[in-house]
């Protein structure tokens, strides 16, 4: 599987980890790995170390995950290479998003 | 599930019948070589017993034609044989057989290979079923790229085309991703530009485009700030793409004297070549239309100027992720080498030339993955 996903319940933290290529074909499956967990988490990781290559439609995937879960709530895309850290902050997704 | 058996012996083809009947599978049985090639074409069967030895002609040569008669369709041979050599084996398999029994065989591991075999037979019935399905969206997948591009070209048509001010390359990949490009000049005599990438493809990335262009060429005749502007199509895309798309793109208002405001949201650098050949950036700083809601959108704007002999040059992303025979991306600096080349020409459209051939150059061999949208702007009053 391309993405998995792992809780810790002391820390409030789900951690989603994406592997290979961030793209359209994980469409569903993304969505699957947020809205699938049991309770809403204060904080959530995006693990990006093991992503070769992200397009638009990931960052759709993204925003759309920044909509769904509640605002109250940090989203952390963490681990991301230079050439994908570049692509966030081409659109800016530090005004959404954690970037580590 | 229909079998078919081949079998000159009686005894064999009641013991076959027993046994699959026993499987819920209905059996016809023939005895002869013309039998089994008439029975094979008018009941179809999904599987098949046969004997090397067969009245009337040899097991091997029957398979070959009940392979010839079921094209494509999966149906499996089995030989059950009393000659058990092993190049008689070698030969039924090398005639097209799937599997052999010697004869005489135990009921119960006739079975369970009659099972093995009418597993394979459903999965092959599925794999047909999904291939035929895909086939079909594929089919509805290219007509609506077509019609896509058919969308987005009636929409380039409005745009201003090529003159000594203005060239624009639109390359269109096969998996088309909804690059759009518009220039329009208006009647205070200064130059509005809009340079979009739209997430997605094909139609869905079209059904953003045609309200923008609405609003684009609205506001080129209404004289509308390039701010207003910007948040007008935030507006319009928030409102009617679905949360996972936006719009990357830079709008941009040039004055009949060159004066430059831009408004830039999720595009990469774009370059101005001044005439002396240093190149200056413009910087898109804000996240791209159709993201924030209109009490977030920040419509604050940036400035540059134009002076004779300027090339301001905007190129989409995939400009930048262009990918030669190596696999290797064209990245940030070859595309300011290739720009400070190109555009160091006197006539605009002649540089657009030179441009465009160093990227299908770079390309090569290779796909052409992503649209690749390049334009260039000169003010030469």
């Amino acid at each position: 599987m391309s993405i998995s996903v792992t809780v810790n319940d002391s820390t409030n933290t789900a951690t989603i980890t994406i592997v290979g290529s961030f793209d359209f074909s994980l469409f569903n499956e993304f969505r699957d790995a947020y809205i699938n967990l049991d309770k809403t988490h204060n904080h959530y990781i995006i693990d990006m170390s093991m992503v070769e290559y992200l397009d638009s439609a990931a960052l759709g995937m993204l925003l759309s995950m920044r909509n769904t879960i509640e605002s109250e709530s940090s989203i952390t895309l963490a681990g991301a290479n230079d050439f994908i850290k570049n692509i966030l902050m081409i659109s800016r997704f530090d005004k959404r998003f954690g970037i580590q | 599930m229909k079998l078919l058996c081949v079998d000159s012996e009686p005894v064999y083809r009641e013991i076959v019948s027993l046994c699959a009947e026993k499987e819920n599978v209905l059996v016809k049985s023939v005895a002869t070589y013309e039998e089994a090639v008439a029975a094979f074409i008018d009941y179809a069967p999904d599987i098949v017993t046969l004997d090397v030895v067969i009245k009337g002609g040899s097991g091997f040569n029957l398979v070959k034609t009940f392979k010839e008669i079921s094209g494509t369709r999966f149906v499996p041979m089995i030989f059950l044989a009393s000659h058990t050599s092993d190049s008689v084996m070698d030969k039924c398999f090398q005639s097209g057989a799937d599997d052999f029994i010697p004869k005489p065989f135990n009921e119960v591991l006739f079975n369970i290979r009659l099972k093995t075999h009418m597993r394979h037979i459903e999965l092959m019935k599925e794999m047909y079923r999904k291939n035929k399905a895909l086939t079909y969206i594929q089919t509805v997948i290219d007509r609506e790229h077509k019609m896509a591009h058919q969308v987005l070209s009636h929409i380039q048509n409005r745009s201003e085309s090529n003159s000594d001010h203005v060239a624009i390359t639109r390359l269109s990949a096969a998996s088309f991703n909804g690059d759009l490009a518009l220039v329009k000049t208006r009647s205070d005599g200064a130059r509005l530009v809009f340079v979009g990438d739209f997430t997605g493809h094909g139609l869905p990335a079209s059904i953003g485009a045609l309200p923008v262009m609405q609003a684009f060429f609205d506001a080129a005749d209404d004289l509308v700030g390039v701010g207003e502007l910007a948040a007008q199509i935030n507006r319009i895309l928030l409102s009617i793409l679905p949360d996972y798309m936006f719009c990357a793109g830079y709008l941009i208002l040039i004055t009949a004297n060159g004066n430059i405001t831009y408004w830039g949201g999720g595009m990469p650098n774009a370059l101005i070549l001044r005439q002396s050949g240093v190149i200056d950036d413009l910087r898109s700083d804000h996240m791209p239309l159709g993201v924030l809601s209109a009490y977030e959108f920040e419509d604050d704007l940036k400035s540059d100027a134009l002076e004779n002999g300027d090339t301001l040059v905007i190129v989409s992303d995939g400009v930048l992720e262009l990918k030669n025979h190596y696999n290797n991306m064209l990245g940030n600096d070859q595309v300011r080498t290739f720009v400070s080349n190109a555009y160091a020409e006197k006539d605009l459209m002649e540089a657009q030339k030179i441009i465009e051939k160093k990227l299908t150059d770079y390309l090569g061999e290779s796909e052409q993955l992503d649209d690749i949208t390049l334009v260039a702007l000169r003010n030469t009053h």
